[in-house]
Order: C-alpha cells, then sequence, then structure tokens
C-alpha cells in the first residue's frame, strides 16, 4: 500500500512535468488567487493589531484633590483597580507629572520658570480591558468615578472612542465582503482553470477505463496532482507576499514592527501560511476531483 | 467465448445501429466482423466491452452476462479484454513504454513486476528497440504494435480490433495480420472488425458479415 502510494506521488510529479503550461497554469491561477487573499489577511492583520495598540494605549485619567492625603490616595487605589472595566492602574504623582510635561516642552522649558508651586495635578492612569472600551461602559465608570473621595476630575475621550469603534466596524465589514467575493471569484477560476487542464488529458482517461481502471485509480493520481499544484500555487502566492512585504519595508527604511502607526508590523504568523498552503492544497485536489467526476460520468 | 442473443442497439432519434444480432464466437478463435462502414461493427465492438449497453437482447462474454453487469463491476470484465484502434490511441506526450507502463499502473502492478511484463509485450511485437521513442514518431505500423502490445498488457482472453489496419498500407497490414494470428495461437479470441474484403479473403476463417445492423451471412472454413 505504502509502495503504491508512493508510486503514485511519483507518477504525479512525472504527470505535473509533462502537462508543462496547462499544469503551470493553474499553479499560477491558484498563486493569484491565494496572493490576494493573503495581502487582504496581511493588512486586516495589521490594521487590527494596529488599532489594537492604539486601543492599548488610550486611557482613562483620574485627576486627583491636590490635598488628597495618603490614605485616601491608597483606599482610591484600591477602588479603582477593583472595578471590573479597569485592567490596570498607574499612579502618576504630581513631581512626575511635572517632569513628564517639561519633556514635551523640551528647550522651552523656561516657560515654567516662573511658577511657584507646581500646577499640574497628580493622576491615575487606567487601562481599559477591552470589552468595555464601548463609548456606553466608559461614560458610566467615568460617572462613577467622579463621585469618589478624593477625585478632581476624570478625563476620557469619548469622541475618539467613539470613532475608532466606528472605523473598526466599517473596515471589518469591508474585509469580510471583499473577502467572501474574492473566495468566490478565485474558486470559479481555479476550478475552471483545472478542469481546463483535466480536459486536455481526456484521452489519458479513457485509455485508463478502456484497460480497467477502477473510478478510483482514475481520480487517485489527479486527486495527487491537483493537491500538489495548489499547494505549490499557495506557497508561491506565500513567497511572492513575503517578499512584497520585505521590500516595502526596504523602502520604508523600517524594520519589522517598527511601524505600527502605518498598520504594517508583522508577517502572517506560521499557522495561518500553513493554513493557506493547505488551503489551496484542498482546492486544488477538490477542483481536480471534481472535474475528473465529470469527465467520468460523461 | 462472445455469444449474442436477439441484440438490438437504437440510438437517439431512431437510429437503428443493431437490428437482432445472434452470434457466437468460440473460444480460441480468429473471427472477422466484415462489411462496409456505418454496417455497425464499431458499435457490436463497444457493447462486448461494455462501453454501450444493448437496447434489448442478451450478451455473455467469457460466461458473464455483461448486459446485467453493475458500474462496479466493469473494470473487472475490461481486464480480459484487450482493444485496438484505428487510430492507435496512443498518448502523445509519452514514450512507447510509459505508455505501457500507465496500464501496468491501472492494473496495481508492482513496479518492477510492471517492467517486465512491458518488456515481454514489447518483445512479442518486435518493437523491444523502440521503447523510448515518441510514438508519432514511429511509422504507423510500429504505433499499431505499440496499441496491440498495449492491449496485451492484461493478458487478455479476447482481442478487439476495430479496424487495425484502416491506416495502414497492405504490406503492414498483412504484417499486423500476422502478428493478430500469433497472439491467436497463443489462446487469445481474437475478433477482427474490417471493411476491408481483401483482408477477409486471404485471413477469414469465421466471418461474419454484418450489413445495416444485421448479421447477413455467416460462414467457417471449408464450408
Amino acid at each position: 500500500m505504502i509502495d503504491r502510494l508512493r508510486h503514485a506521488v511519483t507518477d504525479a510529479f512525472t504527470n505535473l512535468g509533462r502537462a508543462g503550461w496547462g499544469g503551470l497554469a493553474s499553479v499560477c491561477t491558484i498563486a493569484v488567487a491565494f496572493l490576494i487573499v493573503g495581502i487582504f489577511l496581511l493588512l486586516t492583520q495589521n490594521l487590527g493589531a494596529a488599532l489594537a495598540q492604539w486601543r492599548d494605549q488610550y486611557q482613562v485619567t483620574v485627576f486627583l484633590d491636590d490635598g488628597i492625603t495618603a490614605d485616601q490616595l491608597a483606599l482610591l487605589k484600591k477602588r479603582i483597580a477593583n472595578e471590573r472595566a479597569v485592567r490596570g492602574v498607574a499612579f502618576i504623582s504630581k513631581a512626575e507629572a511635572l517632569q513628564a510635561f517639561k519633556r514635551e516642552l523640551k528647550g522651552r522649558e523656561s516657560l515654567l520658570e516662573g511658577l511657584g508651586e507646581n500646577p499640574i495635578p497628580a493622576s491615575f492612569q487606567l487601562r481599559i480591558r477591552d470589552e468595555y472600551q464601548t463609548p456606553e461602559a466608559l461614560r458610566q465608570l467615568a460617572g462613577f468615578l467622579t463621585r469618589l473621595e478624593g477625585v478632581e476630575e476624570v478625563q476620557y475621550g469619548q469622541e475618539w472612542v467613539d470613532r475608532m469603534a466606528a472605523v473598526l466596524r466599517v473596515i471589518q465589514l469591508i474585509g469580510l465582503s471583499v473577502g467572501i467575493v474574492l473566495g468566490l471569484a478565485s474558486l470559479l477560476i481555479v476550478s475552471n482553470t483545472v478542469r481546463l487542464a483535466i480536459y486536455a488529458r481526456a484521452e489519458e482517461i479513457e485509455i485508463m477505463r478502456l484497460v480497467g481502471a477502477t473510478k478510483m485509480t482514475v481520480r487517485l493520481p489527479f486527486l495527487l496532482e491537483g493537491l500538489i499544484q495548489g499547494g505549490v500555487g499557495a506557497g508561491l502566492a506565500l513567497c511572492l507576499l513575503l517578499g512584497a512585504y520585505r521590500a516595502t519595508l526596504y523602502q520604508l527604511q523600517l524594520a519589522p514592527g517598527q511601524i505600527y502607526g502605518l498598520g504594517l508590523g508583522s508577517f502572517l504568523p506560521s499557522g495561518t501560511a500553513a493554513a493557506l498552503v493547505a488551503a489551496g492544497a484542498a482546492l486544488g485536489g477538490f477542483g481536480s476531483l471534481l472535474s475528473v467526476s465529470r469527465l467520468l460520468r460523461a | 467465448m462472445i455469444q449474442m442473443y436477439h441484440v438490438y442497439k437504437t440510438y437517439a432519434r431512431d437510429v437503428e445501429a443493431l437490428v437482432d444480432v445472434t452470434l457466437h464466437v468460440e473460444k480460441g478463435e480468429f473471427a472477422f466482423l466484415a462489411g462496409p462502414s456505418g454496417a455497425g461493427k464499431t458499435s457490436l465492438l463497444r457493447l462486448i466491452y461494455r462501453d454501450e449497453v444493448p437496447t434489448s437482447g442478451q450478451i455473455l462474454v467469457n460466461g458473464r452476462n455483461v448486459v446485467k453487469l453493475s458500474q462496479r463491476h466493469v473494470p473487472h470484465l475490461r481486464r480480459t479484454i484487450g482493444v485496438v484502434f484505428q487510430d492507435f490511441k496512443l498518448l502523445r506526450d509519452r514514450t512507447v513504454y510509459e505508455n505501457l507502463a500507465l496500464v501496468a499502473r491501472v492494473l496495481g502492478m508492482r513496479p518492477a513486476a510492471g517492467k517486465r511484463k512491458v518488456a515481454q509485450v514489447l518483445r512479442l511485437v518486435g518493437l523491444s528497440h523502440r521503447a523510448n521513442a515518441i510514438p508519432y514518431k514511429l511509422s504507423g505500423g510500429e504505433q499499431q504494435r505499440v496499441a496491440i502490445a498495449r492491449a496485451l498488457m492484461n493478458d487478455p482472453m479476447i482481442l478487439l480490433a476495430d479496424e487495425p489496419t484502416g491506416n495502414l498500407d497492405a504490406e503492414l497490414a498483412a504484417d499486423i495480420l500476422h502478428l493478430l494470428r500469433e497472439i491467436n495461437a497463443k489462446g487469445t479470441t481474437v475478433l477482427v472488425a474490417t471493411h476491408d474484403q481483401e483482408l477477409v479473403r486471404e485471413y477469414g476463417r469465421h466471418v461474419l458479415m454484418l450489413k445495416q445492423g444485421r448479421v447477413v451471412e455467416e460462414y467457417r472454413d471449408g464450408r
């Protein structure tokens, strides 16, 4: 059995060599289809990553009364940290806040010279869990925090969050529809190309049946060839995509991960790449099998 | 070996290819199916290797009722039959050896056994030295020999030849007929369909004359 399978795989490669341009057409079609799908995946992934990072940076700031005591501060921190929406709390003292402000003013520190007392309040910087990053949840949280003792003011960028959520929804919607349309289109094109390649071999199938091949015997080599073509096509697409990605980074003179702001931070993870190759193989094998079965019925 | 009883084959639009055909070809016989083109010779052969089923009537091949044969069992029938065509039907994109090796693979032979079988049938048709040639670079006679070699790969009990000499001149045709005779001498039942009266007169021992789908005449040697 293993012997026969090995034989079949060898035959498949020989036949692919024989198929020449016709076989190459199938591989290229699958490669182009997967290249498009891959570009789309890469963009969505990186946009998603960029958005996640923006979200992460997005914080709720709780400004504190200048007269707050150490005990009040500790109690307040505990209460805030216990809130379900809060993922993390960082305390920034008046001195630290001033320090940060000075850094931002770099070169124009003299502006602050006339100041006697430090005017900047101490604050808590809150990081919010993803599931609470909605305008409604944030408004509720802010309302609650404002009423706590020792809190002077609560700031959060509601508008920014609203806009962000809307943009994300639009991107996801566009991504989904483009993905569906492209997926269907590539399936059609691929199955058509594979069918053409197989019709060119109708004579071979006829002879195999004439000398007593079972349907399975006829199908097996075509199935294997389809699997190989599909896998190779998808692999080729990944190589092209990786090349294009690297070239883009090079053009921008950036290292991977350095351009999150542009939404181009990382290549597809190996799991996704493997899944794409597997999908290509499945597509090729399925298209091949479908076309052979049609010929066998005729 | 081949028995037909009141076989009719009607195609769409009432084209009657075969009308009430009853015939017997005995085991080990060398028989001719003669008649002009369009007489139904090809249709009759196709019924034997179950490429088609008759509209009515019964057909027994080696004792097996091929009319009632399920699709699943057709391959088993075909492995007992070799078929040769006028246009050879050789695959142009591979060598003589590869054309024959395809059959070995289909029959599930191990690679070593397949190689031996290919060498054996090539020797039988006298083309051992042509194993690596591309079929269309061979002469017509040689191509037909390759086709015959392919038909012999499965050691058939029956060899069907549809106008095997149709594309060959008289001399090459005689060569092919001699080859078929040799194969017949080794025990294979041979049925040759041809419109070539000359060939039938010279080689015919058991002749079935077909005309407009009917067997109009049948004679055996010495009768």
